[in-house]
């Protein structure tokens, strides 16, 4: 994981700020950093999305291919996550470093997003047992800040929000054979119900208190964090404790009803903007990567 | 495709006869909200552990529940492979798990999956808190797990059976690191559920929870849960979990208690 | 003090008890371990079985899954037998592919299969170039304490006599194969092949059944494979020490009765789990 030094002096002086519930950059504990989302930025991809959260910047590009199902659930497609740590984010990604960290990350990325109560993966199905959409998902870390599940997740949901899979006709010759024919028009093409994709909030247990959206100074001073994914009703479909502390079980409790509580909030918001961008539609003027 | 030249090799597809069964012969799973047999929904099954039984190893442990069987060795504390990393005060728990090929109804690879690296990794996150590290600087103590039967709940007896193995091992700890499983299928809870009942079920609040606990420090050390819960639920869920693990450790505590009688015998009464 | 001595010298130490005719574990030269098995205990493979000689512990199972037959072998199924020591058995073994010695011994008992012909593998066709059985025999090392060849073929003939396979037709509409898990049938085991393992000390002495200290002071290691009707069936010995055929031929003897005993053992236990059911 991306680390960074923290002299002890410090440690003290950000543990004693979160008892007070007031941060080192004037937050409250339960306060999200500055957000910017941006749809369709990448235009060779069938949906895309860029997300920075303070300092940490998270690119996401989903490529819809047309593969077999799994021949255990032959009637329905699924995802496929890469997390690419770009040497741009830190130099110790630099090389394979970044590599453990990538297939961490996209191990929980997995759990929480390639299941049937997030995504409708039946709607990815073309043919049973014989064709289905593989969605893959891959996510660029541009910028490290902390934070990153909670900043990968949103821009996985506003991607997943922005594809558009072409829709297919199955024609059928004389001798049975079947053909998948793709759609030419741009305009007629599938979305992908995102209503239940869920958000992640990872709450960093510092000293007594727990906070949200951690930076990688506040990180630092915490042993262990819960990754808790929240869907728009406030249901838990993931729970991880990361990091080598623990926990005792009240203060768990406590972290799942903030976890609960500040990942509902944080869908309605984002739907709205989502819809908003939507909108606008060809009017909107890109910002792009150098804003 | 990277080609295994390093196994002997078998025909490049095949496929596991499971998938044809054909669907009259399949025996339909009653969804009472009891379980079969004598088990009621909150009661483990029975453990057996014993610790020390692979010769080589530092330290080693075996444990069957129902029909889950794991094995765990412990080498070390040895010099640590890794020099580049920086915190070189505290030594590195280095957890290898495996599903051995046979273990699962669907035959698994030699090579590690993905599915295995990231059950290495929930373990070492589970046993680190128990484990006094700190007296081991620059070092390495290696946990090996290798599943022999997964009938349910591997995560959580693979972390059970691994503090044993550490214990046995001479390792320092701070307290010993028990697991239990749960299996939330709408209303009912199923404590340390076996493979059919992890699978099953559909609907609304379903879910797996995992939980690892240092049952003197009352300290929760690993968590995961999958599914969609509501919070009350996971909250119930997770209590009940901390509840089946004390369950556990007198079975544990016997086990160890045993394995160093062994070893070192009481002194001949005068 | 004795335990120093066997630190400083453990070659000494072995040859102050061989002077003795005896191993420092109390055994004879030429006696085995004790030898147990235990098949059918993994529910999850089609068959299985664990042996424990002395220490060393070795475990099969075997998976059976359905392939479509090679063309130049239209007629016959597979048998994939891979031998996996992994870092769990000793510390010798690293986490990763496998290693020389685990490569060498899944080797030789895929040519023991071929050469003596333990199963036909016409008898796992099922169509003929259509459908066959592919049986995976994953043989894993729990504790390795020397000996691997004779652990490694005791569990896997154990194993293959305990595999049930499940009645598997060819649908003939669909061309699909139609499995009944209900009827199962044992394989037809045509051959009972046995391993005897030998470690020769200073040129000379030949014990049987080494254990890793033993084998790793050796100055030649043998591994002698015969059948029931007392045929040889393989016999390994790579480098080391050269011996006269007299020897070898003592060897070959203490393999035949060696086969015998171990075939009563799995013939035993196989009965056993038999009545109890």
């Amino acid at each position: 994981m991306a680390t960074i030094q923290v002299s002890e002096a410090e440690k003290v002086y950000i543990m004693h700020g979160v008892r007070d519930d007031s941060r080192v950059d004037g937050r409250g504990c339960e306060d999200y950093r500055h957000m910017e989302i941006e749809t369709d930025v990448v235009s060779n991809t069938d949906g895309s999305a860029k997300v920075s959260l303070g300092q940490t910047d998270i690119l996401v590009g989903i490529k819809a291919e047309i593969g077999r199902p799994r021949p255990m659930v032959p009637d329905e497609g699924y995802l496929e996550f890469f997390v690419d740590c770009s040497a741009n984010a830190t130099p110790e990604f630099e090389g394979r470093g970044g590599e453990e960290l990538g297939v961490e990350l996209s191990n929980n990325l997995y759990k929480v997003f390639n299941n049937r109560h997030s995504l409708d993966l039946r709607s990815l199905c073309i043919r049973p047992g014989e064709n289905c959409w593989v969605l893959y998902v891959d996510v660029l870390l541009l910028q490290c800040d902390g934070n990153l599940f909670d900043a990968m997740s949103i821009a996985i949901k506003a991607a997943l929000f922005n594809t558009r899979i072409p829709n297919v006709h199955i024609s059928e010759d004389e001798e049975g054979g079947k053909e998948i024919e793709l759609s030419d028009d741009p305009y007629d093409c599938m979305r992908l119900n995102v209503e239940n994709v869920p958000c992640i909030v990872t709450l960093c247990k510092i000293g007594h208190r727990h906070v949200v959206d951690a930076t990688l100074q506040e990180k630092s001073c915490s042993v262990a964090s819960l990754l808790i994914s929240v869907t728009h009703k406030g249901t838990v479909t993931c729970v991880r404790k990361l990091g080598g502390g623990s926990l005792d079980p009240d203060s768990i409790f406590e972290m799942t009803e903030t976890g609960k509580r500040v990942g509902k909030m944080l869908h309605v918001p984002l739907m709205e903007l989502l819809q908003k961008e939507e909108n606008l539609g060809r009017e909107r003027t890109k910002v792009g990567f150098l804003a | 495709m990277p080609v295994d030249t390093k196994r002997i090799r078998g025909p490049e597809l095949s496929q596991s006869p499971l998938l044809f069964v054909s669907p009259v012969s399949e025996v339909s799973s009653s969804s009472s909200s009891s379980r079969q047999g004598v088990r009621g929904n909150g009661d483990v099954r029975p453990v057996f552990a014993r610790c020390g039984l692979v010769s080589q190893a530092k330290g080693s442990a075996y444990l069957e529940a129902g029909n889950t069987k794991i094995i765990c060795s412990v080498y070390g504390p040895r010099e640590t492979e890794r020099k580049d990393e920086t915190d070189m005060k505290s030594g590195r728990l280095v957890c290898d798990f495996r599903l051995a090929p046979f273990s699962c109804p669907k035959r698994g690879a030699w090579i590690q999956g993905a599915e295995e690296r990231d059950l290495s990794a929930a373990l070492a996150e589970s046993l680190q808190p128990g484990a006094c590290l700190h007296r081991y600087p620059r070092a390495q103590v290696d946990v090996n797990v290798v599943v022999l039967e997964n009938d349910g709940s591997v995560l959580a007896h693979a972390v059970t059976c691994a503090s044993m193995a550490l214990a046995d091992a001479g390792i320092e700890m701070y307290d010993m690191v028990l697991g239990c499983a749960l299996r939330q299928d709408g209303e009912r809870c199923l404590v340390d559920p076996d493979l059919a009942e992890e699978q099953s079920g559909a609907g609304e609040n379903q879910g797996r929870v995992a939980v690892a606990l240092l049952p003197n420090l009352n300290q929760i050390s690993g968590l995961q849960a999958d599914g969609e819960m509501r919070e009350d639920t996971l909250t119930a869920a997770v209590r009940t979990c901390v509840e089946g693990c004390h369950k556990l450790y007198p079975v544990v505590q016997q086990a160890i208690l045993r394995a160093v009688k062994k070893k070192a015998p009481p002194p001949p009464e005068k | 003090m004795a335990a120093g001595f066997k630190t400083a010298e453990p070659l000494e130490y072995h040859r102050s008890f061989l002077k003795e005719n005896c191993r420092p574990d109390g055994r004879e030269l030429g006696e085995f371990r004790p030898t147990t098995l235990n098949t059918g205990s993994i529910s999850t493979a089609d068959g299985s079985a664990l042996v424990k000689i002395g220490n060393a512990t070795v475990i099969c199972g075997i998976k059976a899954e359905l392939a479509t037959p090679t063309a130049d072998a239209p007629d016959k199924g597979y048998i994939v037998p891979n031998v996996d020591l992994p870092p769990l058995c000793s510390s010798r073994f690293r986490p990763g592919p496998p290693g020389e010695q685990a490569q060498v011994a899944s080797q030789f008992i895929a040519d023991i299969i071929d050469d003596s012909n333990i199963i036909k593998k016409e008898d796992l066709c099922i169509g003929k170039s259509k459908l066959c059985w592919v049986l995976y025999c994953d043989i894993m090392c729990l504790d390795y304490d020397g000996n691997l060849p004779d652990a490694c073929i005791i569990t896997l003939l154990a194993a293959l006599k305990n595999a049930q396979l499940p009645k598997v037709t060819i649908n003939k509409e669909t061309d699909l194969p139609e499995v009944d898990v209900q009827h199962k049938r044992h394989l037809q085991i045509n051959k009972h092949p046995v391993a005897s393992s030998f470690a020769v000390f200073d040129d000379e002495v030949i014990i049987v059944d080494p254990t890793t200290e033993e084998e790793s002071l050796a100055t030649a290691l043998i591994t002698a494979v015969t059948d029931e009707n007392d045929q040889l069936c393989a016999f390994h010995k790579p480098g080391g020490s050269s011996l006269s055929a007299e020897k070898l031929q003592g060897c070959i003897s203490r393999a035949v009765t060696r086969n015998r005993e171990i075939n009563k053992l799995i013939d035993r236990v196989t009965e056993s789990i038999k009545s109890t059911k």
